[in-house]
């Protein structure tokens, strides 16, 4: 195995930079929705966006901003002034970040009370974004995430409505359960259906006016659209070489997660696949040189994004696939039926890719394995985030068992570079390379994990 | 039987619960052994179908092959038992059925349900967010496909009768044990913390009705004994499973009496009956269990709007007239992480001096707590009027 370590051998798709400035055109929207007598909402998980654009809200999502904050390395204030509230540095990074922005939010509209950050710092970052008018908590999977909603509303006194939808975990109790099929998932949809329902009800009351199913279904529409693009896009990735990686649909998530449905919206994904489109006739793939395709399971470390996408590159290896990609954010857009979307809106929030037991986990990894033609998996060991590593030993061990694929584990976090270890990913991606080389070599490349241990899972 | 060999008994079940388990098969050929996840799942309706229902304990050896299921950041607990799975200590129950959704439990369990293939492991989530208008509905759904899963189990049906009888068994063993907490709260120091812990201990694995024979025998003829002057405590949280034996030694070695405390394996099983009323519905009555039982003593792992474990907290301090709370986290536990910031402030405000005490699974260097806690009953001494 050979690695360059100097020339950049990553290629992103160039469009992703038209998306960086949408999302950056949205988040300074945001940041003055108040002055533009807007009223806004806090929210987590499954992607609500639509109803609160057909509410005329405005809308902040947790995850994502605490996602930003890390990916441009600015998280360090709001995750101090959490540390000084007295949240311990094992809580997932995503909210602790977030709650820390609720902490400088609040002492923003009160007097400084904390000498912890600087005024400047307050005024630049966590505090620009303007405190909630009530919270929507939609976390599915995760029992933290409908725990981190509730503290929120605890940090705001208890004096900001808060909305709760509550999804069943998929667990599969019964033999006819699995993906999108059986009695557990049917009967889950429907009551989370309902749910969406006392919602509206909520958002009314709010607001003061009706809600607006009309401008619910024109935006599901343009979103239905975005997501079957994006989908599109995703099954062209399976070319060899892949004519775009992980990577670039990484860069993809704020769009299809919370920027409202309109037409940019579709032109942006009609975009992402025509490039892709091209890459393919003109013979340009994702990775210079691509000799290694990788499945990337665990949620983004928004802290290296670029970083990472170089590392892989430079070793030949493109990460074609990965959970966090695949299996979420509306990629099943035939659920939804755009003149009553609220069941298949539903359905797309039980699908978030934690929210699953470990057998349907098991089966939409290993069918994205074969699909993409994975030589090799690389689990994020995310150390704040338990519902996304918690099956991750399960799925390894499945991957060498059925596939004999092998897998490494690096330790990350999803927005605190400090858990981030550089060495450990570094050896361990070169010993699993190695190892398919040798394979290869052998005449059996997709037998290397066949018998091997799984690097670095203990 | 004297009531030195009562409380022998208890203590035997609480520190090897799988000894007792198989006690229990000898004198219950047949009958299935279920293992339930903490902590709100409805044992009253396993019970009443015939099979012995089992809160599966931290059974505290060190985490060996359960390393290669879960990650090292999950908290002791639920590494315990993916290690319990690994290595087959998981065993001896028939089934294994959960109403959490914590969602370490739930990484723990599905290493459970993947490795022991023979051992189904049965997940009704009861929904967390209790202040929701659909709550209570949705409450007795769950609770009508548990009665449905326990018979699928034991194939036997769970008559209403049964459900009284499997009530009326836990409200009494309870209803006993939280005398011996008030009475601890109210000033009787009987009890050590460690006693008290498997008092509790084995009242998660025991049949209730054996249980409450033996407490019955064990506390006829026992105190009240006066407390003496040492600083008053209150443990706080340590969810799911129970603090080492250890810890709870040195508190009351260095200076320190446990007065009144919020752990799983103490107050916090205790707290609540299930309010089955003369003539009642036995499902009902199991549900608004569940439904009200986070009122009365609040848990992280809830969301309710008007249930406040910090003010629940300083209230319980009041009552026991604890002079300092030590809260009791283990590593990793997130529900605790969130609301301690909460506690912290609370306890503050009221001027109550307070340690937080990170518990890890593998042991705490009992040495360095033992001078964090002397400093702790120092503060709180210093806080005693002069003339006291
Ligand atoms: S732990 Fe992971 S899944 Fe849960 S709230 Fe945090 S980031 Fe989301
Ligand atoms: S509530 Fe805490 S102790 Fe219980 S399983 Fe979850 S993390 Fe572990």
């Amino acid at each position: 195995m050979t690695a360059t370590t100097t020339a950049d051998r990553s290629n992103r798709l160039a469009i992703t930079r038209v998306g960086g400035q949408m999302i950056a055109d949205y988040w300074e929207d945001l940041f003055v929705a108040r002055e533009q007598g807007r009223k806004i909402v806090w929210y987590n998980g499954g992607a609500l966006n639509p109803m609160f654009q057909a509410a005329g809200l405005a809308w902040c999502h947790g995850e994502a901003f605490a996602a930003r904050l890390a990916a441009q390395h600015l998280e360090g204030p709001a995750q101090l002034a959490g540390a000084e509230y007295g949240y311990n540095a094992e809580l997932c990074s995503y909210s602790r970040t977030h709650l820390g922005c609720a902490v400088l939010t609040l002492q923003g509209t009160k007097e400084p009370e904390s000498g912890v950050v600087g005024l400047h710092d307050r005024a630049d970052l966590a505090s620009r974004l303007p405190a909630p008018d009530f919270f929507v908590n939609n976390y599915a999977g995760c029992s933290t995430g409908q725990q981190w909603d509730e503290v929120s509303f605890r940090v705001f006194g208890k004096q900001v409505p808060i909305f709760n939808v509550s999804h069943p975990f998929l667990w599969g109790n019964k033999p006819d359960a699995g993906y999108l099929s059986g009695e557990e998932w049917e009967s889950a949809s429907k009551y989370v259906r309902d749910q969406l329902v006392e919602l509206i009800g909520f958002l009314e009351a709010q607001v003061g006016r009706p809600f607006d199913y009309d401008r619910l279904s024109e935006s599901m529409t343009y979103i239905k659209r975005a997501a079957e693009l994006r989908r599109e896009g995703l099954d062209l990735c399976k070319a060899t070489p892949a004519p775009a990686t992980f990577w670039d649909w990484i860069a993809c998530v704020a769009p299809i997660n919370f920027l409202p449905g309109n037409q940019a919206l579709v032109d942006y994904f009609q975009g992402v696949k025509d490039e892709i489109q091209d890459r393919l006739a003109t013979g340009v793939s994702g990775v210079q040189d691509e000799r290694y395709r990788l499945y990337f399971d665990g949620i983004m470390n928004w802290n290296k994004l670029g970083f990472l996408a170089r590392k892989f590159a430079d070793h030949g290896a493109a990460v074609v696939a990965g959970r966090y990609i695949q299996n979420a954010f509306w990629q099943e857009p035939q659920l939804i039926d755009t003149s009553d979307p609220l069941l298949g809106m539903a359905q797309h929030y039980l699908l978030c890719p934690t929210n699953h037991g470990n057998k349907t986990l098991e089966y939409l990894t290993l069918r994205d394995c074969r699909e993409y033609d994975v030589d090799g998996i690389v689990f994020h060991s995310t150390r704040t985030c338990r519902a996304f590593t918690g099956p991750q030993r399960l799925l390894a061990k499945a991957a060498r068992d059925q596939l004999g694929i092998p897998s490494i584990f690096f330790e990350g976090d999803v927005a605190d570079a400090s858990f981030y270890k550089e060495e450990i990913l570094d050896s361990r991606l070169v010993a699993m390379l190695e190892a398919i080389d040798i394979a290869r070599e052998r005449g059996d490349h997709k037998l290397a994990g066949a018998g091997a241990t799984v690097v670095g899972s203990s | 039987m004297t009531s030195t060999t009562a409380m022998d008994r208890l203590r035997a079940a609480a520190r090897d619960h799988r000894a007792y388990v198989e006690q229990w098969r000898v004198r219950h050929p047949g009958r299935p052994v279920v293992g339930v996840t903490p902590m709100n799942f409805p044992r009253e309706i396993v019970l009443a179908a015939g099979a012995l229902p089992v809160v599966i304990p931290d059974d505290q050896r060190p985490v060996g092959e359960g390393r290669a299921y879960l990650p090292e950041f999950y908290c002791g607990f639920t590494r315990n038992l993916a290690d319990q799975a690994a290595t087959g200590r998981l065993g001896h129950y028939d089934a294994i059925l959960l109403a959490d959704h914590c969602i370490q439990l739930l990484g723990a369990s599905d290493v459970a349900r993947a490795l022991g293939a023979r051992t189904p492991v049965f997940f009704g989530m009861l929904i967390s967010s209790l202040s929701d208008s659909w709550a209570p509905a949705r409450i007795t759904e769950m609770m009508g496909q548990f009665r449905a899963e326990a018979e699928r189990l034991t194939s036997a049906p769970v008559t209403d009768g049964a459900l009284r009888a499997a009530i009326a068994a836990y409200n009494a063993d309870r209803a006993l044990l939280r005398q011996v907490f008030d009475a601890r709260a109210a000033g009787d120091a009987t009890w050590s913390p460690a006693d008290l812990q498997d008092l509790v201990a084995s009242a998660l694995i025991m049949d209730p009705v054996e249980h409450h024979a033996l407490l019955a025998e064990a506390l006829a003829g026992i105190g009240p004994a006066a407390r003496d002057d040492r600083v008053r405590v209150h443990l706080s949280g340590h969810l799911c499973h129970a603090p080492r034996r250890e810890l709870l030694e040195v508190i009351e070695d260095c200076g320190a009496v446990v007065v009144d405390d919020d752990l799983w394996t103490g107050r916090r099983y205790v707290q609540s009956n299930v309010p089955l009323e003369e003539g009642g519905d036995p499902m009902e009555a199991i549900a608004r269990w569940y439904a009200e039982r986070n009122t009365r003593l609040p848990c992280p792992t809830r969301v309710q709007h008007d249930a406040d474990w910090d003010s629940w907290l300083v209230d319980a301090v009041r009552r026991s007239g604890a002079e300092a709370v030590v809260h009791l986290m283990p590593k990793f536990c997130e529900p605790h992480m969130f609301l301690y910031p909460e506690l912290r402030k609370a306890l503050d405000a009221a001027g109550i001096p307070q340690l937080l005490v990170e518990t890890e699974h593998e042991g705490i260097p009992l040495e360095s707590f033992r001078t964090r806690l002397e400093a702790l009953v120092e503060r709180a001494l210093r806080r005693r009027p002069a003339y006291a």
